[in-house]
């Protein structure tokens, strides 16, 4: 799909969407696997289904899943839903048709990340210092880490799981049989340091870096092959959403008023300014997506605006004016012809590109 | 979207002081109200309440180094989670271990944006135990620091002590912060608009504050005792030298001062000054005007642990015009 940024008349007019408005604020938004659904996971417990063919009649709302706030929401890799987790302590699996299958309940605990890795069909979950990846109906824990777990993902071939805490990162190699206990009982754990708090983490597409965004403003990349790193900073606010593109040559951040990219092309981003470029004057970016298998970016504001851009052309195009509020969550369909977002308000949005 | 921020208050005290007995006593009135409780994971008692949050206490030190700048992540995360939630809270209460610091915790409303955009520390409250209390501060520094970092200190289970031994206690709580409200309570009983709704922290509600040093207490056997120190002028503070000396103190000796306050009269300025330190983390903001014919003096007030007197009053007279 190409979307033409660059032409004034594509840039005029906005694209076509549908926006339904909730009465809780969004935490998170997700496709499934196939693309035809869109959901959103709110803080009075419901997760919201959407369906993407902005045309199709939306089916009435479920009854809320979670006693509580939907904390994190992903679309399902080994099926038609999505899996959420809840500040209720539950880890819930949610087909399509709307029927529930719990996968974690610890009651008192907050499910807060999750990951998903569609090739190998692993779901991967925090809850308080330990991870859990869930895989063809068993649940593995990994853990205890020094502080509570603040981000989650998985490696590239799904292999192992990156966990952000205070002090920096901790892989695990899911390969080790440890039973209960996780990867213990195999190889050690390997260790990034960094002091200090980590409060969002990506692995990079290409597996070969991770990032973290911190308290205090910065972002921090360890290369993991040779277990380097390197720190940015400039930030007037803390870095709580990163994207890697496709290709994993650029880290976006949000934290800017403008798309922000490191480049990992060549030497790396050492030493060099990121490349800017967006529509300024919209706040400072909430929520960062780059588009799966594509070159475009998503970016929301906290004055609620949407953008997308072109780090080719350096430039980007506005998909949602300003409302006032925060764009809280993005993500692309896995085809990367929509866009689902939601904000604080609770208005949940999806948008098609193709016009 | 400036939606009004949740009073946070924070509840600390020695193990078995009664923090606990006061949490349930808070929730359990007929008050309407919705609080969010944040308890530690060694709680001594259950707490009834439909939203209660176990946190980790997790304390983390800034990457800069800066040994005062620890702040509790936990409390970051977890405040940030509960702004997720439909139902909205009037206020959230913070229950920490009976061995905590209370400076974190009070830092992670001084230094993290999002947390303050949400919320604001209204109080720290600290429950004493009016048996125990002179034997704990032997046991380590907790009890005093717990005491030195109150907005308001609820003296609990007067029934297990005579007068003379409270008047004791009480002095030496006056010794070691002579600014908190002190209320003598037996189990934990104390009208909540005495411990919710403070403003401690809110420099427009700061107008007046009276060191209690009529009954200083003599406990000199513990080590580096934690005192507190006042200083009032009649002369008006220069602003600006007033920020430099501040500034550069609490960078050297923040660490010590717990606590520290002001009220300051600026020349030819209708408003008061209104300056508050906790550890290195400083405030200040025009406060309260100074009402017609009332007189306008300086005050000044530090609680920490070896405070130097001398340097501290000569800083203090140097700011003034």
């Amino acid at each position: 799909m190409k979307l033409d940024i660059a032409n004034p008349a594509w840039r005029q007019s906005l694209p076509p969407h549908r926006s339904v408005a909730g009465d809780a604020p969004v935490a998170a938004c997700a496709f499934n696997r196939e693309g035809k659904l869109a959901a959103f996971a709110l803080g009075d417990g419901s997760v919201r289904m959407l369906p993407t063919d902005i045309a199709a009649e939306p089916p009435q709302p479920a009854a809320p899943f979670h006693d509580g706030a939907v904390l994190s929401l992903v679309g399902d890799p080994a099926g038609d839903g999505f899996v959420s987790g809840g500040d209720d302590g539950r880890l819930l699996r949610i087909a399509a048709d709307g029927g529930v299958v719990e996968l974690i309940n610890q009651k008192g605990r907050w499910v807060e990340h999750l990951a998903q890795h569609v090739a190998t069909g692993a779901i991967a979950a925090t809850i308080g210092k330990n991870a859990y990846v869930q895989k063809g109906g068993e649940v593995r824990e990994f853990g205890p880490h020094q502080s509570t777990v603040a981000g989650i993902d998985f490696s590239k071939d799904g292999s192992r799981i990156a966990c952000a805490h205070y002090g920096g990162v901790t892989i695990w190699s899911l390969g080790q049989s440890g039973g209960q206990s996780g990867g213990q009982a195999g190889v050690a754990p390997r260790r990034f340091a960094w002091a200090g708090s980590h409060v969002a983490m990506k692995w990079s597409t290409d597996g070969k870096f991770i990032a973290t965004g911190t308290q205090e403003n910065d972002i921090h990349v360890w290369r993991i092959a040779q277990a380097t790193d390197m720190r940015m900073q400039g930030y007037p606010a803390k870095v709580k959403s990163l994207s890697w593109s496709a290709d994993g040559r650029f880290l976006y951040t949000s934290a800017q008023p403008l798309f922000t990219a490191w480049s990992f092309a060549g030497k790396g981003p050492e030493g060099k300014p990121p490349l800017q470029f967006g529509e300024e004057g919209a706040g400072l970016l909430t929520a960062v997506a780059a588009q799966p298998a594509g070159e475009y970016v998503a970016g929301g504001f906290d004055s609620g605006e949407l953008q997308v851009g072109d780090v080719k052309l350096r430039q980007s195009a506005v998909l949602k004016m300003a409302d006032g509020s925060p764009i809280t969550c993005l993500d692309w369909s896995p085809d990367g012809q929509k866009l689902a977002a939601g904000n604080e308000r609770g208005d949940m949005l999806v948008l098609d590109l193709r016009r | 979207m400036a939606e009004a921020q949740v009073p946070v208050t924070v509840l600390t005290g020695y193990l078995g002081a009664g923090k606990t007995t006061l949490l349930n006593r808070i929730l359990s009135e007929q008050h309407g109200k919705k609080y969010a409780v944040i308890v530690n994971e060694f709680g001594e008692l259950g707490v009834d309440n439909d939203l209660v949050v176990n946190a980790d206490e997790e304390v983390f030190e800034m990457n800069n180094g800066c040994i005062c700048c620890t702040v509790r992540g936990d409390l970051i995360r977890i405040i940030e989670g509960l702004m997720k939630r439909k139902q909205k809270f009037d206020g959230i209460l913070v229950e920490t271990t009976g061995l905590a610091d209370p400076g974190p915790v009070a830092q992670t409303f001084f230094t993290d944006e999002d947390v303050r955009a949400r919320t604001r520390l209204d109080a720290i409250v600290t429950v004493v135990d009016a048996k125990h209390f002179l034997g704990q501060l032997e046991q380590g520094d907790e009890a005093e620091e717990q005491v030195a970092f109150a907005d308001v200190i609820l003296l609990n289970k007067t029934d297990l002590v005579g007068e003379d031994d409270l008047k004791k206690v009480e002095g030496t709580i006056r010794g070691i912060n002579p600014l908190a409200r002190l209320h003598r309570t037996q189990k934990s009983q104390v009208e909540l608009d005495a411990i919710l709704d403070k403003g401690a922290f809110d420099l427009n509600r700061i107008l007046e504050f009276e060191p209690d040093f009529l009954h200083h207490g003599h406990h000199h056997d513990h080590e580096e005792e934690v005192t507190s120190l006042a200083f009032s002028a009649d002369r008006p503070v220069n602003p600006e030298k007033f920020q430099k000396w501040m500034g550069a103190l609490l960078q050297l000796r923040g660490g010590d001062i717990f606590r520290s306050k002001g009220i300051l009269a600026i020349a030819g300025a209708p408003r008061r000054y209104v300056y508050q330190g906790v550890h290195m983390m400083m405030d200040s903001d025009w406060g309260a005007p100074w009402k017609e014919g009332e007189a306008r003096s300086s005050k000044l007030v530090f609680i920490g642990r070896n405070l130097d007197g001398a340097n501290l009053k000569r800083g203090f007279e140097d700011c003034l015009t």
